[in-house]
């Protein structure tokens, strides 16, 4: 089966890139990880991260119709940018990459590398940049 | 001799309660004090390091972005790092403290070298800024010396993983890299698996170690993995890139080393440097009573003065580590070998 990651850190932007990869993923059969980005200040533990995103991931699935097995949380630590390029490899191996235009550093990003031009530049399968509501 | 890079005009770089702060450096400041080197300690003021010095490592489109955030007034670059419109210009310097401190030592040939100044660098990439750290310094003055024909070791012992260190020399084999780490952490990187580029295989080393883990372990993983690559490699100059957060009382990770521990590092890693080769890098260090105990711990240690150590630690976990880490490291580099025999 094909797996779709899509990065989220609970910004409005990726709210919205992760209903976008919801969507694609019902549409065309595929699994759905939702993917968070651990830096070195997130306050909480790993396993709270995880339980986080986990619940998120439960939320997804009941508000896009995705069967619940179908959606996985995966927290790894790291920028945004190598944590979504380590979902191509295994145990992921996602063949898709999604994500929002904008995280939570948007004036940063626009000048210092945003995270999606960047995955663009670097990963070696499709990446899709959602943009937010404006 | 103490040659001692910085501090600098560095205190305009700071963000409220972020834990890389200005009062890290007064920190390391008393440990040096602490020690009552007197005459021993040679300062050299830190300069700004040159574009040219700079894009050897680092990308001129990013040093032009980052000039250009700061001076817009900077902000977050990401969830950890931030720059202020101060910083451009301190993180220029911090590199070239570290240049300075090089070129002195090469100038009196002896003395060991301590670049006291910060933001950090081990985590910058040649492109991007993450993990509080903006330019890579220790990367710098690797660049400064390999361009000078010379053959350069780093040892990072942060308890994080030099991930833009790592990235910077993938390919270079005149560059060997050496970091131990706790692992799982951030930045996610620093497998043994990782061991270089197709130019420079072997020129990687990592030594991952878990949660807990205590001086033992640690001081085994650099005798007995570091060790023959720091003897085979025959490096002319040693860089350290100096983190204390591996110290048990620091409030961002998990291992459980202790001044005593970081004494039997520093004196590891200065038996392969030469005299007047061996410079120290701040990066990280968060707890400032530890970071105070243990940098005095290794300058005291390298030096040879007198120091007041916590005892060694010991117990910890990670013991299988090394013998994994061993496995996992020759098994990349048959793989990598025989990749390049087909190619």
């Amino acid at each position: 089966m094909t797996t779709v990651a899509v990065g989220f850190d609970y910004s409005e932007d990726s709210r919205a890139a992760a209903d976008w990869a919801a969507a694609y993923a019902r549409e065309r059969d595929c699994a759905l990880v939702l993917v968070h980005a651990m830096g070195i200040l997130e306050q909480a533990s790993f396993e709270d991260a995880r339980a986080s995103l986990a619940a998120a991931g439960a939320d997804l699935a009941a508000r896009s119709g995705l069967a619940d097995a179908r959606v996985h949380a995966h927290v790894d630590y790291g920028d945004a940018c190598s944590v979504m390029l380590r979902c191509i490899e295994a145990p992921i191996s996602a063949s898709l990459l999604v994500v929002g235009t904008r995280g939570h550093h948007a004036h940063a990003g626009l000048l210092l590398g945003s995270t999606s031009l960047e995955l663009a530049e670097h990963a070696l399968v499709p990446v899709v940049i959602v943009p937010g509501q404006r | 001799m103490l040659v001692l890079g910085g501090p600098g005009s560095h205190e305009s770089h700071e963000e409220e309660g972020h834990p890389e702060r200005p009062e890290r450096v007064s920190a390391v400041l008393a440990g040096i004090g602490d020690l009552d080197l007197g005459s021993e300690v040679v300062r050299v003021a830190p300069r700004e390091a040159t574009r040219a010095e700079l894009t050897r490592v680092h990308d001129g489109s990013y040093l032009d972005e980052l000039g250009a955030f700061c001076y817009a007034g900077g902000g977050d670059i990401d969830e950890d790092t931030y720059a202020t419109f101060d910083s451009w210009s301190v993180a220029r310097h911090t590199a070239g403290a570290g240049l300075a401190v090089i070129d002195e030592l090469s100038r009196a040939g002896d003395g060991v070298g301590f670049v006291l100044t910060r933001p950090p660098g081990h985590h910058a990439l040649a492109g991007r800024a993450m993990g509080f750290c903006l330019l890579n310094n220790a990367a710098v003055a690797a660049a400064h010396l390999v361009a000078r024909g010379e053959r350069v070791a780093i040892v990072d012992f942060d308890v994080h993983h030099g991930n833009g260190t790592q990235s910077i020399f993938w390919n270079e084999p005149r560059v060997l890299y050496v970091s131990s780490h706790q692992m799982p952490l951030f930045p996610g990187s620093g497998t043994p698996g990782e061991v270089g580029g197709p130019d420079a295989l072997g020129a990687t080393l990592n030594l991952p170690l878990p949660a807990g883990a205590t001086g033992d372990v640690i001081q085994r993983a650099y005798e007995e993995l570091a060790a023959p690559s720091l003897e085979a490699f025959g490096a002319t100059w040693v860089l350290v890139s100096a983190g204390y957060d591996a110290h048990r009382s620091d409030p961002l990770a998990d291992l459980k080393l202790t001044s005593g521990d970081f004494a039997g590092l520093s004196r590891f890693i200065a038996s392969h440097a030469g005299p007047g080769r061996l410079a120290f890098f701040l990066e990280g260090g968060y707890n400032l009573q530890a970071l105070r105990a243990s940098a005095a711990a290794t300058l005291g240690t390298v030096l040879g003065a007198n120091v007041a150590l916590e005892e060694r630690s010991s117990g910890g976990p990670g013991a299988e580590t090394i013998e994994r880490a061993r496995r996992a490291r020759d098994r990349a580099l048959e793989e990598a070998h025989e990749l390049g025999g087909r190619a």
